[in-house]
C-alpha cells in the first residue's frame, strides 16, 4: 500500500497531483501550473479512490469517500474564507488532454455547486458521465485508453468575462499571434459554441491587438442559485468589446508564458473575476496541421 | 371607376408628395419645406395656436432652441417646426448627407448621450435650474406697470430672448431623458425576458416631482377641507364660481382660502395645455382648481399620499429583486444596469420636473409680459381686449409698441379671431409635405422619441375595439368621457375613463378622479402614460382614433396590458 494510493483526494498544489494516472490529464496539467500561474485552488478525487470507493452498483460514493470529499471541501472553504464556497466539478480523464486527443466538452462539468452534499452528488454525476455510452463511443473512435477517470473539484471563478486563447493562430498556424475568443460571464457559452464570441488576434511581440472582431454574443452563461444558465446579453453590451486592450495583453501574456512552460502551443481557458485573471484550463494544441 | 378610386386613395410612396385635403390650405415659406416630411404634434398642441404664439414660439424659438440643444448633445438630426392653420407640424432634418455619414453621426450621438444620461440631474441642479430661476427673477424685476412704451418694447425683446434661452434649456434637459428611460427599459427586457412579471417601469416609479406635488398638494387641501365643516359644506354645496365669495364670509373659510392662495402662488402658473402663454391661468381664474377641490372633497375612501408612498416602496422592492436576480451576472452587466437605472430615474424625474420650472413658471412670465402689453394696447386704442394681443403677430406687436397709440388693429384682430374659430373646426392631416425617402429610422435614439410621441397607428382586427399602446398596466371598465379640452373636464365623475386626444401636464390632478385613461397620442414614455402609472390607473395611449370612434357615455374597457380598448355597448 503506497502513500499515494492511500490518498483519496490530492490538492492541485501537492507534488503527487502531477501524476496523470491518479488525477487524470486535466488536473495533472493544472497541477503542474498551479504554483506558477493563477490557478483557482482545488483538489482531485483520485482514480483509485473512485474506482474502489463507489458502492456495488457503481453509482453511489462510499461513506469513507464522501467523508474525505466533505473534509477536503471544508478545507477548501477555510482557505477561501467561505463556509460553502461555490465550486466547479469536472471529470479529469486519464486519457484526455494528453496532447493527441482533446476531449474538450465530452465529460460532464457541473458549475456553481455549493455545500458538501451537493459536491458529493456532483462528483457522482461526473463519474457517471465519464462512464456513459457517449464517452465510451468517442474513445473507441479516437483510440483512447482504459478510461480511468478522476474528478476535479475547484473553486469556481465568478467570471465577469471568460476567454479561450490559443498561443498560435489555429486557422493559419501563425505562431506570431495569440488568438483570443471572449464573452461575458462564464466560459461555457464559448466552449459550447452557442454564441459568436468576440475574436481578437494579439501580436506576441508587443501584445498589441492586430485584429478585433466584435461578435454578436447573443447569449452568456451566468451563475444562478446552485448552477448556471444561459441568458440573453443586453443589446448595449453586444456591440462592445468584452476585453479591453490591457486585458487582451494580459490574456496573451498568460498564453505566451504557458506556451513556454509547456514547450508547445497551448489552448487555454481563462476568466476575469473582480478584475483578476484566472487560469481555468490549459491543453496542448492538438489540431495544428 | 373602382380602379381609379383605388389609385386615388393609394398612399403616396417614398419621396412622393402627400396630397393636401382641400379644406386645409397649406402655405410653405420655402420650396424646400414642401419636400420635407412634416408630422403633426397632436400630443402637445391638439388645438390651433393663435398668431402671437405661432410667430413667437414656432418662428423665433422652437427650431433655434432645438437646434442649439441638438448640437450640444451631438444629435444627428435637428427639428424644424411650422404652423399650418395654427396647427403645429415638425420635421426632422438630418445633419448627414448619406446613410453612412448618418450612421457615423448616430454612433457619436449615442456615445455623447451615454455620458450625458448619467449627469442629467447634476447638470439640472447645478446649471440649468439656477439659470431658469435667474430668468424668472429677471422677469419678476420688470416694472411693467411703470414702464413707458419704449421700455415695454425693450421688455418684449428681452422676453423673446429669454424665451429662446428657456427653450434651449428645455431641450438640453429632455433630449437625454427619454433615451435614458427607453434604453434602460430595453436592457431590462433583454435581461428579464423570461420573466413576464418583471415590469421595468416599476423600478423608476414613485419618484416625487413638482408635477406629482401639484396633484398631491391639491389633494392635501381637500383633506384639510374635510376637517373644516363650514369649508366642506361650501365646497359641497356652492357652485364653483360662488365658492371663494362664500369662503371669505367665515373665519374658517378665510383660513382655508389663505392656504388655497398659497397653493395657487406655487402651482397656479399653468393653463390647460402644454403652453400657457395665450391661456388664462389658475392664478388669474382659479375656478378649475375649485372644481377639482369640489370633486376631491367627496372622495373619502382613498389616501393619495399613501398611494404615492406605496409606489416608492414597490419601486425599492422591485430594484432589490432585480439586483438579487443579477447577482450571478457579470460585473459589466450589473454595472451597466446600475448606471442605466440611475440614468432612467434621473430621466423620468426631469421629464416631469422641467415642466414645472420651464413650461409652467417660465411661460407664465411670458404670459404676464404679453398680457400687460395687451392691456397697454387696449389703453392706446389699438385693440379692444387685452387677450386680443395673442391675435397679433410678433412683428405687429413690435410695430404697435414702436408707434404706440397710432395704430388700430381691431379689425385685424376680429378677422384673426374668426379665422382661429374656422381653424378649430378643421381636420388637420397627421402628415404634410412629401413622404420620407426611406424607412423610418430604428436607432435607439429614434426609438426613444417614438416611445414619447407614439409610433405609427395600429389597426385593430376585432370589431368594436381600438388598438393603442399599453401605457399603464391594469384592466378597468367605466363610462367614457370624451374630453375635447381640459375645460370640458367638469363632466368627469369618479370612475369615468378619460378619452382625449392628449392629456397634457396640466391635466395631472384629474388622474385622481379618473379610473382609466385613453389617449389618441403618445407612447409609453408620454406624460399621459407616466402619470397614469404614478396614479396606478390603467392607460392606453397612442390609440390614434379613440376620440373619433368612442362616443361620450359609452361603457368601455381599457386593457393597460395589451393596449386594447373595447367598446362594450353602443349608446
Amino acid at each position: 500500500m503506497t502513500s499515494t494510493i492511500d490518498q483519496m483526494v490530492l490538492w492541485l498544489d501537492e507534488p503527487g497531483s502531477i501524476d496523470v494516472a491518479l488525477v487524470g490529464g486535466k488536473a495533472a496539467n493544472l497541477s503542474v501550473l498551479a504554483g506558477r500561474f493563477p490557478v483557482p485552488p482545488g483538489f482531485t478525487v483520485t482514480t483509485p479512490a473512485l474506482a474502489g470507493g463507489m458502492n456495488e452498483r457503481g453509482s453511489r460514493l462510499s461513506p469513507d469517500l464522501r467523508d474525505a470529499i466533505s473534509r477536503a471541501y471544508a478545507a477548501l472553504g477555510a482557505g477561501l474564507g467561505s463556509a460553502q464556497p461555490p465550486v466547479a466539478v469536472r471529470s479529469s480523464g486519464v486519457d484526455e488532454d494528453a496532447g493527441d486527443a482533446a476531449f474538450a466538452g465530452q465529460f460532464e462539468t457541473l458549475l456553481n455547486i455549493s455545500g458538501p452534499e451537493a459536491v458529493c452528488e456532483a462528483v457522482e454525476a461526473c463519474w457517471a458521465s465519464a462512464r456513459s455510452e457517449r464517452v465510451a463511443a468517442y474513445r473507441r473512435t479516437h483510440g483512447g485508453g482504459d478510461g480511468a477517470v478522476a474528478v476535479l473539484v475547484q473553486s469556481l471563478v465568478p467570471a465577469d468575462s471568460a476567454a479561450v486563447a490559443f498561443s498560435v493562430n489555429p486557422v493559419t498556424g501563425d505562431r506570431g499571434v495569440v488568438a483570443v475568443n471572449a464573452n461575458y460571464g462564464l466560459g461555457e457559452s464559448i466552449v459550447a459554441g452557442t454564441v459568436t464570441p468576440d475574436s481578437y488576434l494579439v501580436r506576441k511581440s508587443d501584445l498589441t491587438p492586430v485584429d478585433v472582431r466584435i461578435g454578436s454574443k447573443q447569449r452568456m452563461t451566468v451563475r444562478t442559485a446552485g448552477g448556471t444558465r444561459e441568458v440573453g446579453v443586453p443589446a448595449l453590451l453586444r456591440s462592445v468589446a468584452v476585453l479591453d486592450d490591457r486585458q487582451l495583453a494580459e490574456v496573451a501574456r498568460l498564453a505566451i508564458d504557458l506556451e513556454a512552460a509547456m514547450w508547445r502551443p497551448v489552448d487555454i481557458e481563462c476568466a476575469y473575476a473582480g478584475g483578476i485573471l484566472y487560469l481555468l484550463q490549459c491543453r496542448p494544441v492538438t489540431t495544428l496541421g | 371607376m373602382e380602379t381609379r378610386d383605388r389609385a386615388q386613395h393609394a398612399p403616396p410612396g417614398p419621396g412622393e408628395t402627400i396630397p393636401v385635403p382641400p379644406d386645409f390650405p397649406v402655405t410653405w415659406r420655402t420650396a424646400a419645406a414642401e419636400n420635407l416630411f412634416w408630422q403633426r404634434d397632436r400630443m402637445h398642441f391638439p388645438d390651433p395656436l393663435p398668431p402671437l404664439v405661432t410667430t413667437l414660439f414656432i418662428d423665433e424659438v422652437f427650431s433655434q432652441a432645438f437646434g442649439y440643444a441638438a448640437d450640444a448633445h451631438a444629435l444627428p438630426i435637428s427639428l424644424a417646426a411650422c404652423a399650418q392653420n395654427g396647427y403645429f407640424y415638425q420635421t426632422a432634418i438630418p445633419k448627414g448627407h448619406s446613410p453612412e455619414e448618418m450612421e457615423e453621426l448616430g454612433a457619436k450621438a449615442q456615445e455623447a448621450l451615454g455620458s450625458a444620461m448619467g449627469r442629467q440631474l447634476e447638470r439640472w441642479n447645478t446649471e440649468t435650474l439656477p439659470e431658469v430661476r435667474e430668468h424668472i427673477a429677471a422677469w419678476d424685476r420688470m416694472d411693467l406697470a411703470a414702464a413707458s412704451p419704449s421700455q415695454l418694447r425693450a421688455y418684449l425683446d428681452e422676453t423673446v430672448e429669454r424665451t429662446l434661452r428657456l427653450w434651449q434649456l428645455h431641450f438640453l434637459t429632455v433630449i437625454p431623458g427619454f433615451p435614458s428611460v427607453s434604453i434602460f427599459e430595453d436592457m431590462c427586457r433583454d435581461l428579464f425576458a423570461d420573466d413576464p412579471e418583471f415590469v421595468p417601469h416599476q423600478l423608476i416609479q414613485g419618484i416625487p416631482t413638482k408635477i406629482t406635488e401639484m396633484g398631491l398638494a391639491l389633494w392635501g387641501l381637500s383633506r384639510q377641507a374635510r376637517e373644516m365643516p363650514s369649508v366642506r359644506q361650501i365646497l359641497e354645496e356652492e357652485a364653483a364660481a360662488d365658492v371663494i365669495p362664500a369662503l371669505v364670509r367665515t373665519e374658517e373659510g378665510r383660513e382655508f382660502l389663505a392656504d388655497f392662495h398659497g397653493y395657487l402662488a406655487k402651482f397656479g402658473q399653468r393653463g390647460d395645455s402644454a403652453l400657457c402663454v395665450a391661456e388664462v391661468t389658475w392664478i388669474e381664474d382659479p375656478t378649475p382648481a375649485i372644481k377639482m377641490l369640489k370633486d376631491y372633497v367627496g372622495q373619502d375612501d382613498r389616501d393619495l399620499q399613501a398611494e404615492a408612498e406605496a409606489l416608492a416602496t414597490e419601486r425599492e422592492a422591485a430594484i432589490a429583486l432585480a439586483r438579487t436576480r443579477l447577482e450571478g451576472f457579470p460585473e459589466q452587466v450589473r454595472g451597466q444596469f446600475e448606471y442605466l437605472l440611475d440614468a432612467a430615474q434621473q430621466g423620468i424625474y426631469l421629464a416631469e420636473e422641467h415642466n414645472y420650472h420651464i413650461d409652467f413658471c417660465g411661460m407664465y412670465r411670458v404670459r404676464v409680459v404679453t398680457r400687460e402689453l395687451g392691456q397697454r394696447l387696449v389703453e392706446a386704442g389699438t385693440i379692444e381686449d387685452a387677450e386680443d394681443v395673442y391675435f397679433l403677430t410678433l412683428d405687429e406687436l413690435r410695430a404697435a409698441l414702436d408707434t404706440f397709440g397710432e395704430s388700430d388693429l381691431r379689425a385685424a384682430v376680429t378677422a384673426r379671431r374668426e379665422e382661429h374659430a374656422r381653424q378649430r373646426a378643421m381636420q388637420p392631416p397627421p402628415v404634410l409635405g412629401a413622404m420620407p425617402p426611406g424607412p423610418p429610422p430604428d436607432d435607439p435614439l429614434s426609438l426613444a422619441f417614438m416611445k414619447f410621441f407614439g409610433g405609427p397607428p395600429q389597426i385593430s382586427e376585432e370589431p368594436n375595439t381600438v388598438q393603442g399602446t399599453a401605457g399603464s398596466p391594469g384592466v378597468v371598465r367605466g363610462t367614457a368621457r370624451v374630453l375635447r379640452s381640459l375645460a370640458d373636464a367638469d363632466r368627469l365623475q369618479r370612475g369615468d375613463i378619460i378619452v382625449a386626444e392628449t392629456t397634457a401636464v396640466p391635466w395631472t390632478p384629474h388622474f385622481a378622479t379618473a379610473a382609466g385613461i385613453v389617449t389618441d397620442t403618445g407612447g409609453t414614455l408620454s406624460h399621459s402614460a407616466v402619470t397614469a402609472r404614478e396614479y396606478g390607473i390603467p392607460a392606453v395611449v397612442g390609440a390614434t382614433i379613440a376620440t373619433a370612434v368612442i362616443r361620450d357615455g359609452q361603457m368601455i374597457e381599457v386593457d393597460g396590458f395589451t393596449g386594447l380598448v373595447r367598446i362594450l355597448d353602443a349608446v
